[in-house]
């Protein structure tokens, strides 16, 4: 990284206009200013993702506690958990939970960023109180689901018990579980891709929409071949942070369900913390959550590069 | 940049006599209502007389004077606002000039760096997790709040260099080459142009930060495990699985945590802007 932050300063030293002294020195003056404000920052990516992600690597094929690093076990700890039905159960219900979550708070976000660009009475508001599930700390709201469907006489069971609709056990029914996080998960991060969306949508020059009118186009078309064509770079970007966040996400499981009931809502994440700081196996928890880093690293880089690609065309 | 206020002028030309006005209202109104519901909740519980009390009071203060004198809340809530303090000021401090070199550089080597924070941005918490406790645990710095804040400010780093660099993308280019003609210095230039003019940007990062550290339970339930040196989401996790029957006193916990998130994007939202990132990761 140090050589590469050095080059990075060519471009400022061409712009810089010649002063006193030789140019050589100029250049390296103004390459070590670059490499210097930059490195703080390195070393602290360095220190607290990089180490540990090449750490981890290691002690997936150890198995070490977390006070030894116990001896090495090759591709052990991979193979036990590649063949336990728990790992693949856990990858199941991730990808269910990142497909639910990017796509489900994707349209929410999206729809109300359209309906918050027209004008109408108290818009300001509206949009600063619909950021407040973003906003408020995932344990308050955790806590908030569960007075609100824990048990079969909490508010919203009895209110679906009122309308004849039975009385579903949010959190006790594996099925059910699965729903309640998926619609929280959404209801906590449809805000960040409102504020995603209505930063695209910002950017879209309204003589487009005028023109469009004018050659007879009705409102659905309007949005299918120009609004969505124009804010498709950005859609893509929130896409790949979403699924980063989702893939990632800890609290809003661990906090409504710990996981349960019977593993039916357990991410890998989960799975690797459970693994880990519960039944106190690191190799076999790093090996999860090093798999899972592979994994979203590979899809994300790829995603990105395409975005970059489309970018510069 | 300014993902809530951009659309406002444009829009007063048609304010008159629009007959959707009223319905997008309704529309918003009842979408609003329904999301707010868990947020409600809270600070209804927390102002209403608890299960124990006798009192017939419509709103009261009670359930929150009681927490703050039965449980350690005072000592929670000054741990977590000198973790997420030190670690909004080191943040800042560290990504403005990563920001300042990804913004103004354009070789292959910042598109490397770009890529890195992108990648570095994707691990999971949980994967470093494990190695820093096993390396922390070396250093004593397992159980430290000075531990879990230097955490908090590599995990966030990647979108503060982000958000950094999208506000000084805005800032143009010219401010600095004048001031590279009056003679200022590379790093001069950084500091007396764009730095004095990012406050916008300084605040969005700021912001971001604030919300990681502060709201943070993952990090925290690894590497604390004392109870003075809990920060309020441990706090507040324990307190509740201990008094599950008592929402009242629940509650009343959870709008301490609350409020200050709430309060801060109150009056700082119109600085506030997510959709810079999307710029600086396409890369213009």
């Amino acid at each position: 990284m140090t050589s590469a932050a050095g080059t990075a300063t060519q471009p400022a030293a061409a712009t810089t206009p010649p002063r006193k002294g030789r140019a050589a020195r100029r250049f390296d003056v103004n390459r070590m200013t670059m490499l210097g404000l930059v490195a703080p920052s390195v070393l602290l990516l360095l220190v607290v993702n990089a180490y540990p992600f090449v750490d981890a690597a290691i002690e997936s094929v150890h198995n070490g506690s977390l006070i030894g690093s116990g001896s090495f076990v090759g591709f052990d700890n991979y193979r036990s958990i590649l063949t336990s039905g728990e790992f693949w159960q856990a990858a199941e219900f991730t990808l269910i939970f990142t497909v639910v979550g990017v796509f489900g708070s994707w349209a929410v976000g999206l729809g109300m960023a359209l309906l918050l660009r027209a004008d109408f009475p108290g818009r300001g508001l509206f949009k600063v109180l619909l950021l407040l599930p973003w906003i408020v700390p995932v344990v308050v709201s955790a806590t908030a689901m569960n007075y609100l469907v824990a048990t079969p006489s909490s508010p919203v069971p009895s209110l679906f018990h009122a309308l004849g609709l039975g009385t579903p056990l949010f959190l006790a029914n594996p099925t059910w579980a699965r729903v309640t996080v998926c619609v929280y998960k959404v209801w906590i991060s449809f805000p960040f891709m409102m504020l995603m969306s209505s930063a695209a949508l910002a950017g879209v020059d309204e003589s487009v929409y005028e023109a469009a009118k004018m050659d007879g186009a009705g409102a659905i078309q309007q949005f299918r071949h120009i609004t969505l064509p124009i804010i498709a770079r950005p859609t893509y970007i929130s896409w790949i942070l979403m699924i980063i966040f989702c893939v990632n996400d800890f609290p809003t499981i661990y906090l409504l369900t710990g996981g349960g009931p019977v593993s039916a809502t357990t991410t890998l994440v989960v799975l690797a913390y459970r693994t880990v700081f519960g039944n106190f196996l690191v190799g076999p928890g790093v090996a999860i959550a090093f798999l899972m880093t592979l994994t979203l690293v590979v899809v994300s880089v790829v995603l990105y590069r395409q975005i970059r690609k489309a970018a510069f065309q | 940049m300014t993902a809530l206020h951009e659309a406002d002028a444009s829009d007063v030309r048609v304010k008159r006599r629009n007959p959707w006005r009223w319905l997008r209202f309704a529309v918003a109104l009842i979408i609003t209502a329904i999301v707010l519901v868990p947020v409600a909740v809270v600070v209804l519980l927390a102002l209403r007389p608890g299960i124990n009390s006798t009192s017939h009071a419509l709103f009261t203060f009670a359930n929150l004077s009681n927490v703050f004198r039965t449980t350690q809340l005072t000592t929670w809530l000054g741990n977590s606002l000198a973790v997420t303090l030190s670690t909004v000021a080191v943040a800042v401090a560290v990504a403005a000039p990563a920001g300042y070199v990804l913004s103004r550089g354009r070789s292959r080597a910042v598109s490397g760096y770009s890529l890195l924070l992108f990648i570095v941005q994707s691990l999971p918490v949980i994967t470093a997790l494990i190695p820093l406790f096993i390396l922390f645990a070396k250093l004593h710095l397992v159980d430290s709040l000075f531990g879990i804040g230097i955490i908090y400010v590599g995990v966030s780093m990647s979108v503060a260099v982000w958000m950094m660099a999208a506000y000084m993308d805005s800032i143009p280019v010219s401010l600095e080459q004048a001031a590279w003609i009056d003679g200022a210095s590379l790093f001069g230039g950084f500091y007396r142009i764009v730095l004095r003019n990012s406050l916008p940007g300084i605040l969005s990062t700021a912001i971001f930060t604030y919300l990681v550290s502060w709201n943070d339970y993952l990090v925290a339930i690894v590497f604390i495990r004392t109870q003075t040196k809990y920060t309020l989401p441990l706090g507040v996790e324990t307190f509740f699985q201990q008094n599950v029957i008592d929402w009242a006193d629940v509650m009343a916990v959870a709008i301490v945590i609350m409020a200050p998130p709430v309060i801060v994007f109150a009056c700082l939202h119109r600085y506030f802007s997510v959709g810079g990132i999307g710029g600086s990761l396409a890369g213009q």
